[in-house]
């Protein structure tokens, strides 16, 4: 192969480095004015007044836009339970109450400065437990009156937004009969994407049509949510990508696009709205914060006989994507290590905090800190080495799932724990005063959601890729949908151009989530090339005067077998195929098929299955100072089961920054909520990791090629921050001796646990 | 403000706010997006640029200030022909970009780190980009771009 396997440089690198790479906060389009968001101050309330008339009246404001100005209607991803004004209730700090726009950005902040807002503050429900308590003031007391999409209910009362549950018969029994109950209480924080781009959004408005310029990982899902949100049809937008300056799942759903549009449409000229760092924060759906009480029952040999888990995820003021998640426990608490009957109940909670939603391995590196977490207990209490505990205990290939998944390669496990060994023995880590090691495994999937490519051959032999899917920096595009596409026509990777995304244009795709762009649009790719492939063939065919069958496709040429001097360029032939049988071109789609499970396994929504699985080990070898608290990551170790690599350095990328992001959700990064308040409210009270906080990974990849992937690939991209906050947890526990049961494991964490006797 | 400065060597005369920052001038009055608008805090270093040499964030950073001084951006690191600096290729070559929107703040810390020690070791190099977050990379293949260069310089 020339192309896959090898690290080709990211199309988007030069212009990346120039300053001319086009994001979406850089698009200035003629005549364009700038809006701004009035938002709720406080986190629950009634609003008593709103006046707007001054904001109105200041010179070069164009418009000003309320509850009172639109339709009342809400919309959401899954549950219809968000407004896009607040009129007589605030929910949430941040909540938009009516919006601006102006000539100017300052004039724009400046006019706002001059609204009439009083709200009488109400009780706000400020974390998760209080949530559920008796009592607890409701966040929606409207909540019945949410419409679900056709086709799907679920259970919800109250607060509980969502909730799944399972419950298999054996459970109680096995408890009964346990020699031993180990039983773990974990809470874990809330945590921001930051990515450095802001959320954005550009608006236009033609009379008949809106085009939407985004840096937007889903751009077929803002033009769905803003049809729903502004009542039009959704080809009455077109949603135009641009580069997207991060998202980490945060730009999955929509945000500012639907204020835009109304603005532009009410104000006749192009509007930009842009969250600054603050609001973007404060108003970003983050990573939920979540509490996970885990029970298991063991047996004298150290079987895991049962399990009972109970969840709670903080989904804020409205459900997002967050009802689908209360079934990721399913896929996580009866993986790995071979155990009988799995109780889960997880319930999803309305708080008066900002909307939660997705963020890179969503739910996983909470619910894998729990279960990993709790591994080590176990093993700890039966006083039996951790890591060989874990080994003597792995799923072997054909294990079931909770959800009667079968994971038919689940031994590929046991060879990244070999991988790990061999980097470092594990005997020779964590040695020495304040020192610590730690082990954690993961299984994830490769998100199944459909995706198109069409092909087109050039007439000077360079192919364009159509595709609505997007570079969101991982270089699923810039490098892996590119170089899988070059590979099948025998082309260099730099005489493949793929489009940036366009909702008129391409044909929808599923978004830069769950790992999905390289396998999806890459398999899709492999679909169009069919096509193509036959149009070439013939085409060259016609040229050379010889069969279909005899011609081979290498080196951008056609050739006859066996005759090397009888051959035709693609160049050639696609000039010759477009003044003759018309342009060379090809679509393709693919969607993963779902593996069979048990629909009867639980209530409750599910996202039912987790194909195309991928099988993970980190170990993590930390340092404590005993005065200040601080953690030093000495060596981070990870083994990884990538299917191929595409571009190894690419992957290595993915899991270097994964593993970073994983360290800050570990040891730094958390909004802390008090009040219904986030205390951290800027990016540097946040504490994103800086270079010298992160080690050099050390990485060995695992290659079992998925035989449905694109040249074997499965998904990378997420896997790399699901385990890292287990395996440092287990390290920081390893050292101190102390239970670590919090996230983050800040330094101040650090010195409280070593106070504690 | 009258302000008068060199912008990779072309010479600029604006009318400006005195409140007026270096960042807004670029993106909004000259509309030169190459430096980018993150935190306005002085928080991340996505907008880095150079004032005579020396990395300033230019989101907290007065356009009145530059009366008379030279401000290189992004825009005037490589040459007008598209060629790239050194360390802008080892950037592409090294895998240092992923987002890309922190990389122009990096490529001016960095050069500016490049000119005042050709060889610095992974230390310098992570504490010259203490105030440049980068959400992607890990870090990592970052540091390693600049290394190739200063190796190159050596050799």
């Amino acid at each position: 192969m020339t192309e896959v396997g090898q690290s080709s440089i990211r199309s988007d690198g030069v212009v990346k480095t120039t300053g001319r790479a086009l994001f979406g906060t850089d698009v200035i389009l003629p005549g364009m004015l700038h809006a701004r968001l009035l938002r709720s101050p406080v986190p629950a309330g009634r609003i008593v007044a709103l006046d707007l008339s001054k904001v109105a009246e200041f010179p070069g404001v164009r418009g000003v836009l309320t509850a009172a100005d639109i339709p009342d209607r809400r919309s959401g991803l899954v549950l219809m339970d968000a407004p896009l004004f607040a009129s007589q209730f605030v929910r949430f700090e941040g909540e938009p109450i009516a919006a601006v726009v102006a000539e100017t950005r300052t004039i724009a902040k400046q006019a706002l400065a001059l609204a009439v807002l009083e709200i009488e503050e109400m009780p706000s429900v400020g974390n998760i437990e209080d949530a559920i308590a008796p009592n607890a003031p409701l966040v929606h007391p409207d909540w019945e009156s949410f419409a679900t999409p056709p086709g799907l209910e679920w259970p919800r009362a109250g607060n509980v937004v969502a909730e799944t549950c399972s419950d298999p018969e054996g459970v109680d029994e096995a408890f009964a009969g346990a020699a031993t109950i180990i039983e773990d209480r974990f809470e874990t924080g809330r945590q921001y994407q930051a990515y450095m781009e802001p959320r954005m959004a550009v608006a236009e408005f033609d009379g008949q049509r809106f085009t939407i310029h985004v840096a937007h990982q889903f751009p077929y899902n803002v033009r769905d949510r803003v049809a729903a949100a502004i009542d039009v049809s959704p080809s009455d937008i077109r949603v135009v990508g641009h580069h997207i300056g991060g998202g980490f799942g945060a730009k999955l759903d929509t945000g500012l696009e639907p204020y835009a549009a109304l603005l532009a449409r009410q104000s006749g000229r192009p509007v930009r709205l842009a969250n600054d760092r603050s609001e973007d924060l404060l108003t970003c759906q983050c990573r939920e914060n979540a509490v996970i009480k885990i029970r298991t029952a063991v047996s004298q040999s150290g079987e895991l006989l049962a399990r009972d888990v109970d969840v709670l995820m903080d989904s804020g003021a409205s459900a997002t994507d967050i009802p689908f998640l209360t079934s990721i426990p399913m896929h996580v608490f009866g993986s790995l290590y071979r155990i009988g009957p799995v109780r889960i109940r997880t319930r999803a909670v309305y708080t008066n905090t900002a909307p939660t939603g997705a963020f890179r391995g969503v739910s996983g590196t909470h619910l894998y800190f729990a279960l990993e977490r709790h591994m080590d207990h176990i093993a700890n209490k039966l006083n039996i080495d951790r890591l060989e505990y874990r080994r003597s205990h792995l799923q072997p290939d054909g294990s079931k799932l909770p959800t009667g998944q079968v994971l038919e390669d689940a031994g590929i496990l046991s060879e990244a724990f070999d991988a790990v060994e061999q980097l470092a023995p594990w005997s020779e880590l964590g040695q020495g005063p304040n020192r610590g090691v730690g082990i954690a495994a993961c299984m994830w999937l490769t998100n199944p959601m459909p995706g198109s490519a069409t092909l087109k051959l050039n007439s000077d032999g360079t192919l364009g890729v159509l595709t609505a899917a997007t570079e969101n920096g991982s270089g699923a595009i810039a490098t892996g949908v590119r170089q899988i596409a070059a590979e099948e026509f025998g082309l260099p990777a730099d005489k493949v151009v793929v489009t940036m995304p366009d909702t008129d244009a391409a044909a929808f795709d599923a978004g830069s989530q769950g790992s999905r762009t390289t396998h999806i649009v890459g398999r899709a790719v492999l679909e169009a090339a069919i096509e193509v492939r036959a149009q070439i063939l013939d085409t060259a065919a016609n040229i050379l005067e010889a069969a279909v069958e005899d011609l081979e496709l290498a080196n951008e040429m056609v050739s006859v077998s066996g005759t090397p001097s009888k051959q035709v360029s693609l160049a050639e032939i696609a000039a010759t195929a477009q003044a003759t049988t018309g342009p060379i071109s090809g679509t393709g789609s693919y969607t993963t098929p779902m593996p069979p499970i048990n629909p009867t396994c639980a209530s409750g929504l599910l996202f039912p299955a987790f194909p195309t699985p991928t099988y993970h080990v980190h170990v993590a070898e930390v340092e404590i100072d005993p005065t200040t608290g601080i953690v030093r990551v000495l060596r981070y170790l990870v083994a990884q089961e990538v299917g191929k690599a595409i571009n190894p350095e690419a992957v290595r990328g993915q899991i270097q920054g994964g593993v970073a992001q994983g360290l800050g959700y570990a040891l730094w990064e958390t909004l802390q909520i008090d009040g219904g308040r986030y205390r951290q409210r800027t990016f540097e009270a946040y504490g994103l990791p800086l270079a010298a906080d992160v080690p050099e990974v050390e990485i060995v990849l695992l290659e079992h090629p998925d035989p449905a992937g694109p040249y074997g690939a499965k998904g990378v991209a997420e896997p790399p921050i699901i385990p890292v906050a287990a395996a440092i947890g287990n390290a920081i526990e390893d050292a101190l001796g102390k239970s670590v049961d919090t996230l983050p494991i800040t330094a101040e964490r650090v010195l409280e646990l070593l106070a504690e006797s | 403000m009258h302000t008068e400065f060199v912008l990779n060597t072309r010479e600029i005369e604006i009318e400006a706010p005195s409140t007026e920052t270096l960042l807004t001038t670029l993106r909004e009055r000259l509309q030169l997006t190459g430096s980018k608008e993150a935190c306005v805090e002085g928080e991340c270093g996505a907008c880095t640029v150079l004032v005579n040499g020396r990395p300033v964030d230019s989101c907290i950073y007065a356009t009145a200030a530059v009366d008379g001084l030279a401000v290189t951006t992004v825009e005037g690191l490589g040459g007008l022909d598209g060629s790239l600096t050194p360390l802008q290729q080892s950037f592409v070559d090294h895998f240092a970009i992923q987002c890309g929107f922190c990389t122009p703040g990096l490529l001016l810390t960095l050069s500016a780190l490049l000119d005042a020690n050709p060889n610095p070791d992974r230390k310098e190099i992570e504490n010259a980009i203490s105030g440049n977050l980068c959400r992607c990379t890990g870090y990592t293949q970052i540091v390693e771009a600049v290394e190739a260069v200063s190796l190159e310089e050596r050799s």
